[in-house]
């Protein structure tokens, strides 16, 4: 039924997630889903970031979500291990309650040029989002649109997700955006697209999206949980609000609520942890999936939402 | 197997099937009609389809594979003609007929299109169906494209919202004060609006909609009563729904609203039953799923013979706006017996309010957190008694003893760099610099820094942060608040409405954290004043927070009869005019007349309902109100000056009909009363007035601050100026910065004493370009208020000064 996420895709868009959390001065790594990356995983583990040095410190430091699309020469400092992987872009977002930073949430791509997908970073400026920076794979078209488009709040994806401050999931990107960015949305086979919010100290307004294509989805599951207590009230729980999924379908239901509690399965340990969860060949993962990332999103200091995507 | 036929493929009918086959699948051969081309979709989800957040398949609850194999026949895109009830036969429109032994009508509603001028133009759509929504789908595919939604209920603010995230400028049309004026009370209904304005969304209140224009057969736009036009390239109807009860009236069967059912949801004839929105039960009719859903089971229970008994329930209501957390449910209406429990978090964008009766809780609205809606609701289907939890009951289940939102919070958080004293420019930073360096209390901070020296409306702001700084080493003093429903004063709600430029009065309650759902009589008439002294054009007065001498428009006497004055300018009349006023007085049997001390005439012992009639009489022979009842100018008195008197220096009687004309229908926090003196020997007793003016060989001597009542006080000279333009600006000046900045009640002598002359005269007289700008303001406000209210009044308004009639004399014809 669903056209939107495909069940068996050739290829994933992100190849490798990092979560790395701060440790005294330092971040380091608190977990990894690296697939067959062995020795990229292997380089990670002897890593650690002071504040501004790499990609999490830089993250961390500007306070902002960072996208890197080439490690030759840059800041990067797994560079040689990346290049023996074949990952070649990253993007690294930030994830802080408040003023404190829980976490920096890295992404991993390989440059293949059948993979299409997009993660952007859309920054506010004049009243509206712009396009901070972005990481396309083949969808070089739609990067060039989307490098010239604004979005108002209130439109589209990005300025839905910042007026409502809540993640989203659409479904309709390639008709949806229409007018916006939808013709080359939709012949890049850009499809579902999951906006949320990345909060950051000051009053800086970062939107981040996962736009997923047919033949190389970012995912193949997404979730939306809503854990703010103006929802589910005193108690560490979420619901799920909304969701998609190419093996179950709409994960929404507007009958019976799926709620969990905080240590209940992996979005309970992001409940519980206030950090990001990945889990990696892990049995009983929703659907049967192999691996899933969670992510907290925070309001004002406290956990609001949680965002899940499955592979 | 009995044959039922179908006729409707909704969301009723379709739950009611799903009962019906998983209880027996083979009780019935089941043909199903349905005019649209397609089976059962959760209709209630179009909206996220409009918006892109779910797709059509997504809300499919039956596709042909459910349909096949529950051996369902549907008969899609077909209508039914007409049932043949002798025959026990529908006839469908190609004329096909199908015999049944039970019938089930679920024909659901059709919306309502108000039948403007242009309501047929191509581009004009309800919002109902796929077609509907697929149609606002490619609209929005139009680069600009334009839309207006004329209704603020659930429906069309969720097709605003889903338009407006594919890209639409929409504007959203409410004849109402306030949006989802059926499930929210103003207070939530300002949240919500702020959310949607939020999204980009122009939202358009008490605004009634007058003819829809278009061009060659295709909407242009929208005309307003009030005369703005909207261009739209799409306009959206969603004012509500009328059952389809046309097939049930054609057929003979028992029709009121909609199709009457009794309790085993059987209409007039036994073998014809109906679910939905098509049916009338005990006189409601129904729009929400969850009775809709009840009535279905009810249905499949009926049709197996089974007991069953609809019975209504109370129904709550969300919106499906991604963001907008509301809950409402019950009833919330005013009522005599019922209580208010009302909790706010202005910071976080929360409204709570309960409402109960004897003990049970009978309504909840709840905005920004719902959390314990279905709590509340379930308290209000059960009609628990709450009366031992009453204190704690806002809080909900999972009350942990929270306490009162902090008052001081809002200062706490203030950057350093936050302004705190307007007037001398001092900010956050510089007074805790001064705390710091040892200023312990408000005369030290203020020696230092200069903060709140002048006119002090930051005082409390001061205090405050003197308090976040040293904590509970420094004593906040006790300030009056302005009434049991809020800590704030008079001049903490004056200035935190100019601050966070808040415009309604809902915006007021919600952002300052109001206890109360909607004020009391108090502070409605103050926050009125403020509102309307600082936004003229964006606020709306209220009638109903004024006292009833401003809504009527007169003095009230002690009798209950009324006193009408009209506006003699500077204390001039003439014969038709007082011919006039005679005769009014003769035709409306006016007991008394009277000439007052402010040199009009007085006529006293006026019936309520004989006042517009009066009023039109006294019009028409150029007379307008006097305004002798108002917070607002009410005279200038004046001596006949160089034009008769000996002594005279100057025109006083002509510069009192030139201030009085400028003045005249500005609202002021109390009344204004002026006089002009041709000479120092002060025949118009100018000296003891709001604004004296005295006119002298050399110019105009300007005093303030006099009163003749309870007090008395000789004004204070403001100025002496040579000629009488200067005289006319520095009286509309001080007007103006006396209304922008005193508390509502106090008259101005009291306001000079707290602010000082000498801030008075630094904003009026030695700064030229402040004195034009308060000129320019109090012209913007007079743009809207200088209106003579007899006229309006005596025109639109007759039937409200009308007692409610005596039903006896009908009951004796």
């Amino acid at each position: 039924m669903m056209d939107t996420v495909l069940d068996k895709p050739l290829k994933t868009f992100i190849e490798v997630a990092e979560v790395w959390v701060p440790q005294g001065d330092r971040l380091v790594l608190d977990a990894g889903s690296y697939g067959e990356l062995n020795d990229f995983a292997a380089v990670s583990g002897q890593e650690s970031f002071g504040r501004g040095e790499g990609l999490p410190g830089k993250a961390w430091a500007e306070a902002r979500p960072v996208v890197l699309k080439d490690f030759e020469g840059s800041y990067f400092k797994r560079t040689e291990a990346a290049k023996a992987a074949g990952l070649t872009s990253a993007v690294a977002v930030p994830v802080f309650a408040g003023d404190v930073l829980k976490a920096v949430l890295v992404v991993l791509c390989a440059d293949d040029r059948n993979r299409t997908g997009a993660i952007e970073v859309w920054a506010e400026a004049d009243g509206l989002l712009t396009l901070d920076d972005g990481y396309y794979g083949a969808a070089r078209h739609f990067e060039w649109v989307s490098q010239h488009t604004q979005f108002p709040r209130g439109q589209g994806l990005p300025g839905g997700v910042w007026a409502a401050m809540t993640p989203m999931l659409f479904r309709d990107l390639g008709s949806g955006y229409r007018f916006i960015r939808a013709e080359s949305a939709g012949e890049a086979g850009l499809t579902t697209g999951l906006g949320l919010p990345v909060p950051v100290p000051g009053k800086k307004t970062y939107v981040l999206t996962l736009l997923s294509a047919r033949g190389t989805p970012i995912a193949r599951r997404f979730e939306i949980w809503d854990a703010r207590a103006a929802k589910v009230g005193a108690a560490k729980e979420a619901v799920l609000v909304d969701g998609i999924c190419a093996r179950e379908g709409p994960l929404w239901d507007d009958e019976t609520e799926r709620r969990v509690s905080v240590w209940q399965g992996a979005i309970g340990k992001v409940l519980g942890t206030g950090l990001p969860v990945l889990e990696d060949g892990t049995p009983g993962l929703s659907a049967g999936y192999g691996s899933m990332v969670g992510l907290p999103i925070y309001r004002g200091g406290e956990l609001a939402h949680i965002v899940a995507w499955y592979c | 197997m009995k044959k039922l036929v179908v006729i409707g493929a909704g969301m009723a009918s379709g739950r009611a099937l799903e009962h019906l086959l998983e209880a027996a699948p083979d009780t019935y051969e089941i043909t199903l009609f349905n005019a649209e081309p397609r089976g059962n979709y959760n209709r209630i989800m179009l909206s996220p389809v409009l918006s892109g957040e779910k797709t059509y398949e997504e809300i499919v609850t039956h596709d042909d594979a459910w349909y096949v194999a529950n051996g369902v026949t549907t008969r899609f895109g077909e209508k039914v003609a007409r049932i043949d009830r002798d025959r026990k036969v529908v006839v469908s429109e190609t004329g096909d007929e199908l015999a049944y032994d039970k019938l089930l009508i679920a024909t659901g509603s059709n919306p309502f299109i108000v039948p403007l001028p242009g309501h047929d133009l191509d581009g004009v759509i309800a919002y109902r169906d796929l077609e509907d929504t697929n149609r606002m789908i490619d609209a929005s595919g139009i680069p600009g494209a334009k839309a207006v939604v004329i209704g603020g209920g659930l429906l069309g603010l969720e097709a605003a919202a889903g338009l407006r995230l594919r890209g639409m400028d929409v504007t959203v049309i409410h004849i109402m004060g306030h949006l989802m004026d059926r499930q929210l009370d103003a207070a939530a209904g300002y949240l919500l609006r702020k959310a949607l304005v939020d999204r980009g969304i122009k939202v358009m209140c008490s605004a009634n909609s007058k003819e829809i224009r278009g061009e060659d057969g295709k909407v242009r736009a929208l005309l307003l009563e009030d005369g703005t036009e909207l261009p739209c390239d799409l306009l959206v109807m969603a004012v509500g729904i009328r059952p389809n009860v046309a097939l049930g009236k054609e057929a003979g069967l028992a029709v009121g609203r909609a199709i009457h059912v009794d309790d085993q949801m059987v209409t007039s004839d036994p073998d014809i039953l109906a679910v939905g929105e098509c049916v009338e039960h005990q006189g409601a009719i129904f729009g929400l799923v969850a009775p809709l859903y009840d009535q279905a089971k009810v249905v499949a229970q009926t049709l197996l013979g089974e007991d069953a008994t609809f019975v209504q329930r109370q129904v709550s209501t969300k919106l499906k706006v991604t963001g907008c957390d509301l809950f409402s449910a019950g009833d919330f209406a005013d009522g005599e017996g019922r209580e208010d429990i009302v909790f706010r978090d202005p910071a976080r964008g929360v409204y709570k309010r309960l409402v109960i009766e004897k003990d049970k809780v009978i309504g909840a609205v709840m905005y920004g957190d719902t959390a314990d809606g279905n709590w509340f609701y379930g308290l209000i289907k059960d009609g628990a008694d709450i009366s031992e939890m009453r204190e704690t009951l806002i809080f909900g289940p999972a009350f942990q003893g929270g306490a009162a939102a902090d008052p001081m919070a809002a200062v706490a958080a203030l950057p350093p760099e936050a302004e705190i004293c307007g007037c001398n420019g001092v900010c956050k930073g510089q007074i805790v610099d001064a705390i710091a360096n040892g200023a312990a209390d408000l005369g030290a901070v203020r020696a230092v820094t200069k903060a709140s020296a002048s006119c002090g409306s930051c005082t409390g702001l001061v205090e405050q942060v003197l308090a976040v700084t040293l904590g509970d080493a420094f004593q906040l003093p006790a300030s009056q608040p302005m009434c049991g429903c809020t800590e704030l004063t008079h001049e903490d709600v004056r200035r935190l409405i100019k601050a966070q430029e808040l415009k309604s009065m809902p915006a007021v309650w919600q952002e300052l954290g109001w206890k109360t759902k909607d004020g009391c009589h108090v502070c409605r008439p103050a926050l009125n004043f403020y509102l309307l002294a600082d936004w003229p054009l964006e606020y709306t007065d209220d009638p109903q927070s004024r006292f009833i001498n401003e809504r009527k428009h007169a003095n009230i006497q002690k009798d209950g009869t009324f006193s009408v004055v009209p506006r003699m300018w500077g204390g001039i009349t003439n014969p038709a005019e007082l011919r006039a006023i005679a005769d009014a007085a003769e035709k409306y049997d006016v007991p008394t007349v009277k000439v007052t001390g402010g040199q009009r005439i007085d006529l006293l012992g006026v019936k309520s309902e004989d006042l517009p009639f009066i009023w039109a009489d006294l019009n028409a022979a150029g007379l307008v109100s006097g305004h002798a009842y108002s917070k607002g100018l009410r005279t200038v008195k004046t001596c006949v000056g160089t034009d008769h008197c000996r002594f005279g220096t100057q025109d006083s009687t002509g510069l009192g009909i030139k201030l009085e004309k400028a003045l005249w229908g500005s609202w002021t926090p109390h009344k204004v009363k002026l006089a002009v003196s041709g000479c120092p020997r002060n025949c118009a007793e100018a000296t003891c007035k709001d604004v004296g003016v005295v006119c002298v060989d050399s110019g105009y001597q300007i005093g303030v601050g006099g009163a003749a009542g309870m007090d008395v006080k000789e004004t204070q000279p403001l100025a002496l100026v040579p000629t009488e333009q200067e005289a006319i600006d520095m009286t509309v000046a001080f007007v103006q910065l006396y209304r922008e900045n005193a508390k509502y009640l106090d008259r101005p002598y009291k306001w000079i004493a707290k602010v000082g002359l000498d801030w008075v005269k630094d904003q009026i007289v030695a700064d030229p370009d402040n004195r034009q700008a308060l000129i320019d303001r109090f012209a913007v406000s007079q743009s809207v208020y200088q209106k003579d209210p007899w006229a309006e009044h005596a025109a639109e308004r007759a039937e409200t000064y009308t007692p409610i009639a005596n039903l006896t004399l009908e009951a004796a014809e």
